[in-house]
């Protein structure tokens, strides 16, 4: 068990002026069995009003609209979070979260994944915890670390055939492949100790809990991570959407600190 | 007659009926049989009743009854009128779009004026059949985007929800405004030769087609008034009145409005005369805003006015690009989230694809009897689902005497008929058949009537289908008249004003 205290600060620069931007901010983290929630504050700058609510995947999410032409967008969330308070991540509902067992979108497999997963499909055991977890492994084991190989759009078999990614990728894949074993698996958006950037893993449905994988890391959730968001893949999730008229050229600056409370 | 000799003589007819469905096996002596069963219970009719009933068994009757209506509708007056009509059509704009090869090209939509012709009865049957076709298909609609009770209880498989493209996950646990998700239901039939009707297909996204039987009434009564002082018709021009009330039934407060893409959407035409006749606002997707939750309309001179209804005609994923499509420019960024706070109808409700899609059409007949605890009054056409190893046993068997779907295409696109594939094609077809099953639907092909149409002054048949429209407020409502399509090749059994061919109107009698 640990009690980590997070900063999440996301600004966008622009060359020209923005005159209208709409924007949705998924960037709160939520209540689950691992996990308490401490008290958050959000503060967007410019200071609009803005519209709380939450997603189908039950997201909180912040949302409005700045017509006032500006040069730049920010946003940072500070709070704290005890984590590790339970094994997995919640209880579901098994007829619900089928949902979360057919590909859409990013996360869906070709030819390649397919082949891949006919490969290593055969040294899988029953047990569907220790299959996700063996899934896992080899996938650490032949999937490398790199980022700029992808981007946000890159698909699960995109990714999988270019051998290399960054967290998204390898949740992406996770999925794809537990999807073709007929697991629910869902992709999740939060924060790691340690790490500069949001960070995304998986969550899969065994005995109708969810449990937390984390592919980038080869381990499974325990006290290190702060969950901010569930979907079927990433951009079910993302942590600010927006559109804008105007801008030019602009430049996204993300900081993250999380770290353990003394 | 004094009542108590009336009522013997009821409980006799009634007997007589109850003996004559147990005879009778062809389905069209059914049909009869079933129809002339609602006169018993208004008590009606009696004695054309007892009239037919002698013959009840043999297939002609309704025949020489349609062939005196076709003859009947041919000595129209209004038939003279036919090019005066077409021309005041065009230059009402009465057209539709289409893309072809990336250009967009309008077409006048062929009106022909032998009107298709419902019988009162028939048509109160079709009545009832389509309300509860309505009802259990909103019914499913919100079960699905809730607790799904209906997959808990395996009647639908979970498959046929979750991979089919309809289904919208961005649309879990949003409560349309009283609860309805389809308010515009286009329902599309076929009438067998069987004298039976067939549903073909639901249409609970954005079905169109109810403008241009408006509109064609209206210009075929200006030239010929006297066809319609002789025959005895439903008004259809009611459609106006029942759409606002649609509309007004779940607006949330202010304004009513109509979203269109604009001008270069096939259905235009329509948008701009549904607004003029219902007195909503025509807007487009820059006109409406969002703040607050709440969502305005933008008058020219700035002022904003709430907005509680709005009769949407742009798809699903270009309705909001904060929450669907993102690079939709014609949307409303998040409108979707008005709607999910309760501050604003969508006519229809996002998400609805899941209840039309090809491959639930199989399950309708279910739902009906899943929601409504009573039996589907109207039939699907017989459909097999390679899903099921029984079905593709059979489809595989039947082959050549099958028509196929597959469930992702729609327009008339995507529709494949077994015996007229090549020995290759075929080959290739069982093989992705195999690899996707889920994918396609199989289906008897329904040997539909032809109706007559007035080409080059001589009258010939063509295959025709009928859209009707639901209206859902407190009640559902049938429009007692709609679109009848027909093809306009021959051999064609692809009715879609996508694929060619025109129109006619739908005369529902009175009496």
């Amino acid at each position: 068990m640990k009690r980590l205290q997070f900063d999440y600060f996301m600004k966008i620069d622009y060359s020209e002026a923005v005159s209208l931007c709409h924007f949705t901010i998924k960037c709160f983290p939520k209540n689950t069995l691992r996990q308490r929630v401490e008290g958050v504050s959000i503060a967007l700058s410019p200071a609009v009003p803005y519209s709380i609510g939450a997603d189908s995947f039950g997201n909180r999410q912040i949302y409005g609209r700045d017509d006032i032409a500006h040069h730049s967008f920010s946003f940072r969330i500070t709070g704290k979070v005890r984590t590790g308070l339970s094994g997995w991540e919640e209880e579901a509902d098994v007829d619900q979260a089928a949902v979360f067992r057919y590909p859409h979108g990013l996360n869906q497999a070709g030819e390649s994944l397919r082949a891949y997963h006919d490969e290593i499909g055969k040294e899988l055991p029953e047990d569907t915890y220790e299959k996700s977890l063996l899934m896992m492994h080899r996938l650490y084991q032949d999937f490398a670390y790199e980022k700029g190989a992808t981007d946000m759009n890159t698909t699960a078999e995109e990714a999988f055939r270019l051998g290399k990614g960054v967290c998204q990728d390898y949740a992406h894949i996770l999925i794809a492949l537990l999807q073709m074993e007929g697991i629910p698996a869902r992709y999740v958006t939060g924060m790691l100790i340690g790490e500069g950037a949001s960070h995304a893993w998986v969550e899969v449905l065994y005995q109708s809990r969810w449990y937390g994988l984390d592919p980038t890391n080869d381990s499974p959730v325990a006290d290190a991570h702060i969950k901010i968001g569930v979907g079927r893949e990433a951009s079910d999730c993302l942590i600010n959407r927006g559109i804008m008229h105007g801008g030019g050229t602009q430049v996204q600056t993300i900081e993250v600190i999380v770290s353990e409370e003394d | 007659m004094s009542r108590g000799k009336r009522f013997l003589w009821y409980r006799k007819l009634f007997r007589i009926y109850e003996a004559a469905k147990q005879i009778s096996q062809s389905s069209f002596a059914r049909f009869f049989i079933e129809t002339r069963a609602s006169f018993l219970k208004t008590g009606r009719r009696l004695l054309s009743w007892r009239k037919d009933s002698g013959d009840f068994s043999k297939a002609g009757v309704g025949f020489i009854w349609g062939r005196t209506m076709n003859e009947r509708m041919s000595r129209l007056e209004l038939l003279q009128h036919t090019d005066a009509v077409n021309e005041l059509l065009a230059r009402y704009g009465v057209k539709f779009g289409i893309y072809k090869n990336n250009e967009f090209k309008e077409q006048l939509f062929p009106f022909d004026a032998i009107p298709r012709v419902i019988e009162c009865e028939e048509f109160a049957f079709l009545e009832r059949g389509l309300k509860q076709r309505v009802m259990a298909l909103n019914l499913f609609l919100k079960d699905i985007y809730s607790k799904k009770q209906i997959v808990k209880d395996k009647v639908v498989p979970e498959d046929f929800i979750f991979a089919s493209s309809g289904y919208m996950a961005e649309c879990e646990g949003a409560m349309p405004p009283k609860g309805i998700y389809s308010h515009i239901s286009g329902i599309d039939l076929v009438k067998g030769k069987d004298e039976k009707w067939y549903i073909l297909e639901d249409n609970l996204r954005v079905p169109s087609g109810a403008s241009y039987p408006m509109i064609a009434r209206e210009f075929c009564r200006r030239s010929s008034p006297n066809t319609f002082h002789d025959n005895h018709l439903e008004d259809n021009r009611n459609y106006a009145a029942l759409l606002r009330r649609t509309m007004d039934y779940v607006n949330t407060g202010g304004h009513t409005v109509i979203l269109t893409p604009g001008r270069y959407n096939a259905a235009y035409f329509e948008h701009s005369y549904l607004a003029e006749k219902t007195g909503a606002h025509l807007v487009n997707g820059s006109e409406l805003m969002v703040e607050d939750d709440k969502l305005y309309y933008v008058a020219v001179d700035g002022r904003r006015e709430r907005v509680g209804a709005v009769y949407r005609r742009i798809s699903d994923e270009y309705l909001d690009p904060m929450n669907f499509k993102p690079e939709s420019l014609i949307g409303i960024p998040h409108i979707y989230d008005v709607f999910r706070k309760g501050n604003v109808a969508l006519l229809n409700a996002p998400g609805n694809g899941v209840a039309d899609d090809k491959g639930i059409y199989y399950f309708v007949p279910k739902m009906i009897r899943y929601y409504l605890d009573e039996e589907p009054i109207l039939s699907n056409a017989p459909t097999y689902l390679p899903f099921y190893e029984e079905d593709m046993r059979y489809v595989l068997e039947h082959f050549d005497e099958l028509v196929l779907k597959d469930v992702a295409e729609a327009g008339g696109y995507g529709v494949v008929f077994g015996r007229s594939m090549s020995k290759t094609q075929k080959e290739a077809f069982i093989a992705l058949l195999k690899r996707e099953p889920r994918r396609f639907i199989a289906q008897e092909i329904i040997d539909f009537q032809d109706l007559d149409i007035l080409e080059g002054g001589s009258v010939i048949p063509r295959k025709a289908d009928l859209r009707a429209f639901v209206l859902m407020a407190e009640e559902p409502v049938v429009w007692k008249s709609g679109l009848t399509r027909f093809s306009r090749n021959p051999d064609s059994f692809i009715v879609n004003s996508s694929q060619g061919g025109g129109f006619k109107d739908t005369w529902v009698l009175s009496r």
